[in-house]
This record gives structure tokens, C-alpha cells and sequence, in this order.
């Protein structure tokens, strides 16, 4: 009798996760939300056991600094000067191209970051790239937001609950992320494949890519902002195009959680405009 | 009273394999910021749940391995339901072995649990292959398995003190 109960919790337990593992894809709503719920309850918990590991790379960070302050101060002394320089430059084209896009009313892209997170978990395996951060719908974030870091881009929001979400890192095989060349403009595809170094595909034929081009997001799918840094070519070996991320994935703290959304200026001399607005129109 | 209160004191120690566990599977998700490292993190889980089995098996009954798989699955982000299988068939198999494993020394259950982390990472590659629809790269998880099978002494140090709360006062 007890041999036959046995037998029947294991067998009913093995065909749970086999159903589970079948029918429960992460775009089942009912299993996503359990799964961010369940996620929450432990992200406090999580937040506490990761903080002495920060702390850790904080102080390595820190010796590491310690050993190099001399020499960097000089340098950083005359990259200073040089970027005062390029500062008055820059200014002076920022107001000349503000007012070139205003005569071609541009649509301009409007960047607000929504959040600064900490991460506090890992997925820590080799086959699924995520990782945990400790902010949620609670504090505006939805899903597919781009998450990025002070070097880079990072990956996108795909399971949000009440104050905890599931980040898909670039690595993942499941991301794409358009992008461009920052030389050419040239606009290809980002493709994770759950290696260190994901892949750049759609390469247009006849175009040329060369070890160390610099990647940025091209602002496609309305995810991403354009041009902010994605990494750098590193391996080209025919077809397959490999990128080194800007952002260090295996060792990130603190995340934004930036939206993106197109605006448009309504020009008040254009005839074109909808008149929607207009009493009687 | 007095028997009420060793009731609630015994239920306690009941569930500390399954805390002893669930703390296991927590300290597998912070980022360890140590490249390559986050993505073999040892299955800490795998080794406790082997323990477990093997000397208190009533108390990691079938329901709690399935449980604590199903939130190794949550935290982690992997498919819903693929750790709770995988550890549910450790069980199977240690159950299976009777009082064999039970029985001898520690490097025996060791040499045992080489195999078992190999088979367990061939058996997570294949799973995660079939659920991508595409073969992983499979050194990677080699890795995986190695690691736990190298921290496996300081699992069994550390449970095997937790167990010993559990003898002393239960008997």
C-alpha cells in the first residue's frame, strides 16, 4: 500500500513538471504573473544576500584604483583640457543641428529613464540569460523597456511584477536588438546565442565590417534610444560576427530602465498639420 | 502544554531540510561579478537534495523536492517545471539504491554523486537543447557539474551540522 502510494505521488509529480515544462512557455499570462509574483517575495530576501558580494567588488574596485591613482591623474589631467576644447565645439553644433531639425521638423525621440534598479539576482546558468532586478510596475516599469548601464546597453524588461523584473540580457538566444554601424549607419541585427559574445547578423551584401567597429542601437523597434553604445566587433570569421558588449554583464549593480517614445513638434506655419483641433475643422 | 510545544518544536525541525535547501537555492542567485563564473554556478540544490534523501528521506518528500524545484525555476528564470523534474528523478534514483548509499562512507557517496552531477548536467544540456530547439554548447555545463561535484564536501559539512540538530533532539 505505502510502495503504491509512492509510486503514485512521484509519478503525479514527474507528469506535473512535464505539463508544467510543455504547456507553462513564458507567454502563458497566468504562469508569468505566479512566476513575478513568486519572484517578489524573494527579491527582498535576495537584495540582502547579494549586498555583501557588492560590497566585496566595491572594495577590489577600490584597491585596484588605489594602485593606479597617480599615473591616471595625469592623464586625466590632460584628457581634461582636450575635452574642454571639444566641449565649446560641441555645444556650438548641438545648437546649430537643434535648429536644422526644427526647420525639418524632425521627429525626435523623447528618452526619459523610468527607474534605477539594482540587480539582485542571476539566472547563473548557461542555457538562460536573466537576471532579477528589484523594480516593477510599482515604479512605472512595463514590459519590453530597454535596460542599460552606464557603458552600455544591457537587455529588456520581460516579466514585470508589482516590484520586482525578469531582465533578458543581450546574451540571451531569445534576444534581438537592432543596431548599426556608428561608422556607416549600417543597420543590422544583434543576435544573443547564449554565448559571451553575441553575434551581428543581416549584414547587407557588399557591405564591410571590421575588427574593432564600434556598435551602437539604431532605434528600430522603438525599445531601444537610438545611439547609445553596444560594444565592439571583436572576431570576424565569415559570416559570423562577434561583439564584445560594452556593459559587463557577468558584474552589473545598478541598471536604468529608459522608455522611449517619438514625438512630433507641431509646426504652427504647416499647412499639412491635422486641424483636429480647430473649432469647426 | 508542555507536549504542544515539543509538537511545534519537532514540526520546525522537520522542515529544516527543506530551509536548508531553499537557503541553497538562494545562495545560487546573486551575480558572483567573477566572469564565466555566472554561468556555472554549482546546482548547491542537486547536492542538498541528494543529501537529504539519502538520510532523512521521509522528511524530503516528493512534494517538497517538486517545490523547491519549481522556485530554483522562478528565481533562475529557466523553464517552469525543469529543475522540479530533474530533481524529483534524483530522488527516484537515491530512493531506488534503498539503504545502499546510506551505508557507507563518505567518499563512496561521493564517487556516486560524481556520476549523478554528470548524468544531472548531460540531462539539463539535453532538456534546455529541447526546449530552445537548439543543441547548447555543452562545455559550459561540464563545467557546471565539475563544480558541484568539487563543492560537494562543504554542502554535506554544512547539512550534515544541520542534520545533527535534527538527531539530537529527535530520536
Amino acid at each position: 500500500m505505502k510502495e503504491l502510494r509512492y509510486r503514485f505521488s512521484t509519478g503525479f509529480f514527474i507528469t506535473l513538471s512535464l505539463a508544467l515544462l510543455v504547456f507553462g512557455s513564458n507567454n502563458n499570462s497566468v504562469v508569468n504573473r505566479i512566476r513575478a509574483d513568486v519572484s517578489g517575495i524573494f527579491v527582498p530576501l535576495l537584495d540582502v544576500i547579494s549586498r555583501p558580494l557588492e560590497a566585496a567588488d566595491d572594495f577590489i574596485e577600490w584597491t585596484q584604483n588605489l594602485a593606479i591613482v597617480f599615473s591616471e591623474n595625469k592623464q586625466l589631467r590632460e584628457e581634461n583640457n582636450r575635452l574642454r576644447q571639444a566641449q565649446i565645439k560641441a555645444s556650438q553644433l548641438a545648437i546649430d543641428n537643434q535648429r536644422l531639425k526644427r526647420l525639418l521638423n524632425v521627429g525626435e525621440g523623447q528618452v526619459e529613464t523610468i527607474a534605477a534598479a539594482r540587480v539582485v539576482s542571476d539566472s547563473g546558468s548557461p542555457f538562460f540569460k536573466s537576471v532579477l532586478i528589484n523594480r516593477g510596475t510599482e515604479d512605472g516599469l512595463k514590459n519590453r523597456q530597454a535596460v542599460i548601464n552606464e557603458d552600455g546597453i544591457v537587455g529588456r524588461t520581460i516579466n514585470v511584477g508589482a516590484s520586482s523584473a525578469r531582465v533578458l540580457l543581450a546574451t540571451d538566444i531569445n534576444s534581438r536588438i537592432p543596431v548599426k554601424l556608428a561608422s556607416s549607419g549600417i543597420n543590422m541585427i544583434l543576435e544573443g546565442d547564449n554565448s559571451a559574445f553575441p553575434r551581428l547578423g543581416f549584414l547587407p551584401i557588399g557591405e564591410k565590417v571590421a575588427v574593432g567597429d564600434l556598435i551602437l542601437t539604431s532605434g528600430y523597434g522603438m525599445v531601444f534610444p537610438p545611439d547609445l553604445p553596444v560594444g565592439q566587433v571583436v572576431k570576424i570569421d565569415g559570416d559570423d560576427i562577434r561583439i564584445k558588449l560594452s556593459a559587463k554583464l557577468h558584474n552589473l549593480n545598478y541598471v536604468s530602465i529608459v522608455g522611449y517614445n517619438i514625438i512630433r513638434r507641431p509646426a504652427a506655419a504647416d499647412p499639412k498639420e491635422p486641424r483636429s483641433e480647430e473649432p469647426g475643422g | 502544554m508542555k507536549v504542544q510545544e515539543t509538537k511545534t518544536e519537532r514540526g520546525i525541525r522537520a522542515v529544516l531540510p527543506f530551509l536548508s535547501t531553499l537557503a541553497l537555492i538562494l545562495l545560487m542567485q546573486p551575480q558572483y561579478k567573477i566572469a564565466y563564473f555566472n554561468n556555472m554556478v554549482p546546482f548547491l540544490s542537486l547536492a542538498a537534495v541528494y543529501y537529504w534523501c539519502i538520510f532523512k528521506p521521509r522528511l524530503m518528500p516528493v512534494s517538497v523536492v517538486f517545490l523547491l524545484g519549481l522556485i530554483q525555476d522562478i528565481l533562475s528564470g529557466g523553464p517552469l517545471g525543469m529543475m522540479a523534474l530533474l530533481l524529483i528523478l534524483v530522488r527516484v534514483f537515491v530512493l531506488s539504491q534503498g539503504r545502499r548509499l546510506l551505508e557507507r562512507e563518505f567518499l563512496f557517496n561521493w564517487l556516486v554523486f560524481f556520476v549523478l552531477a554528470l548524468v544531472f548536467g548531460f540531462v539539463t544540456w539535453a532538456v534546455a537543447s529541447l526546449y530552445l530547439r537548439e543543441a547548447q554548447n555543452y562545455w559550459t555545463i561540464l563545467g557546471q557539474s565539475m563544480l558541484t561535484i568539487v563543492i560537494f564536501p562543504a554542502v554535506v559539512w554544512i547539512l550534515g551540522r544541520v542534520r545533527r540538530l535534527l538527531v539530537a533532539e529527535i530520536r
